[in-house]
């Protein structure tokens, strides 16, 4: 066998893909010919950095959703031809977590603990505003994981200040900020992950009324509370314990 | 479709919805457009189910998802605007991180970046073959073309991979 021909089989030699008779060719070859040798330690190198670096993905949980929640539509079930989107943007994304939340309020009956929120609309538009930072590259507009750049980052993009706290001692690690628009408004976001929960801290000017509150909606805990004139929510899919206890620490700063 | 037709949907082509997500975040090179592009061919595929008979339901949803990727890739798409600090600099090392995993990080974006670079038709058989590890007839089957092709796609992407790595000698041919 010539170098040529060699070099031409070797990458179906390493996966064992030849004919018996190439496959022993190519052993024999690479037995008597160190070029062909080194490279096949090149391509076998290559070959075993893709597979020690490079992963599988796990479907994430809003994909999921997503599909199972299109399975289950009405429409899924006629023959017609898939209807074509305008263009592949973000939006219908955000529309298709909107059904989520519609099919799971329909489904999970909200447990109230206590009812001082100032609306259960407000309530509903903050835990939508949580679903949807949780879509692939929307939780954060500044990614930092220092508080001395995600406070100043909220200058000028909207006109109240939220406490940003370093709770990193605590295992709650600060990850970024955005604005969200909630019921027209835009308001700021501080950012918290612990393991793999996202919370997200929603700041507004209090309105005077002292209020607090806890309640779960569609599975997220959220916990409103006051301080500094502002007014909070704390939303997570984190247990109500650990939950509270990084309250306590947000509240000390 | 029957209630009872998308169970059986559910039960054959689901398992494998990993597989088909994997292959859209290295074909696209983006999470959220993959996200797009897998549910838009899960749609496909539950209308096309009908067709399905019996065999290799992987290969059979991965060929559907690998050419919504195609048709998706085939479009104009400009890159997107994040608005990060920490992107602009050398990422900032966390200093929890261990020497041997910061290598390891470096090494897995060098990968990347070369994987990323690679032409679309050298890029998903090498994901096929590498990531997913599929036979040579089972590539066949989803990219659509002869074993002989899916053998020389192989072996000159490998190849292009090795030089970018700095691990082949020789020019690619
Ligand atoms: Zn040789």
């Amino acid at each position: 066998m010539r170098c040529a021909e060699c070099t031409e089989l070797l990458s179906a030699y390493m996966d064992d893909e030849l004919m018996r008779d190439e496959q022993e060719a190519v052993r024999e070859h690479l037995a008597t010919c160190s070029e062909c040798a080194r490279e096949e330690q090149a391509l076998a190198g290559t070959s075993r950095r893709i597979k020690e670096n490079l992963m599988r993905h796990a479907t994430p949980d809003v994909l999921k959703a997503r599909i199972r929640n299109s399975l289950a539509r009405d429409d899924a079930f006629t023959p017609a031809p898939v209807p074509r989107r305008p263009a592949w943007t973000r939006w219908p994304a955000l529309a298709a977590a909107g059904l989520v939340v519609a099919v799971a309020s329909s489904t999970i009956a909200a447990s109230l603990t206590r009812r001082s929120l100032a609306s259960d609309a407000i309530a509903e538009t903050i835990v939508d505003a949580h679903i949807r930072s949780l879509m692939p590259g929307h939780l954060t507009d500044v990614v930092s994981t220092d508080q001395h750049q995600v406070k100043p980052w909220f200058n000028g993009r909207v006109d109240l200040s939220p406490a940003v706290p370093n709770l990193d001692s605590a295992g709650f690690l600060l990850t970024g900020g955005r604005v969200d628009y909630v019921d027209g408004r835009a308001i700021p976001v501080v950012t918290y992950t612990r393991r793999q929960h996202v919370i997200n801290v929603f700041a507004e000017p209090a309105d005077g009324r002292s209020s607090s509150a806890h309640e779960t909606r569609n599975g997220y805990h959220m916990v409103e509370w006051q301080s500094g004139g502002l007014e909070y929510w704390a939303v997570s899919d984190l247990n109500s314990a650990e939950l509270e206890q990084f309250i306590a620490l947000f509240k000390r700063g | 479709m029957s209630q009872r037709d998308v169970e059986r949907f559910e039960r054959i082509v689901l398992p494998h919805l990993d597989d088909a997500y994997t292959l859209a975040r290295y074909l696209v090179r983006d999470e959220h457009d993959a996200q797009d592009v897998v549910q838009d061919a899960v749609l496909r595929a539950l209308r096309y189910f009908d067709g399905y008979r019996e065999g290799d339901a992987r290969a059979w949803l991965l060929a559907i998802v690998r050419n919504c990727c195609m048709t998706w890739l085939r479009r104009d798409h400009g890159t997107k605007n994040v608005i990060s600090f920490d992107a602009g600099a050398p990422s900032v090392p966390d200093p929890r991180e261990t020497d041997a995993r910061a290598i390891q990080r470096s090494e897995r974006a060098a990968l990347t970046r070369a994987l990323d670079a690679l032409p679309d038709e050298f890029r998903e058989v090498i994901v096929l073959r590498e990531i997913q590890e599929l036979s040579y007839k089972e590539i066949s089957d989803v990219v659509g073309v002869p074993i002989g092709t899916v053998m020389s796609r192989l072996a000159r992407g490998r190849k292009r991979l090795a030089v970018a790595l700095g691990l082949g000698a020789k020019e690619a041919s």
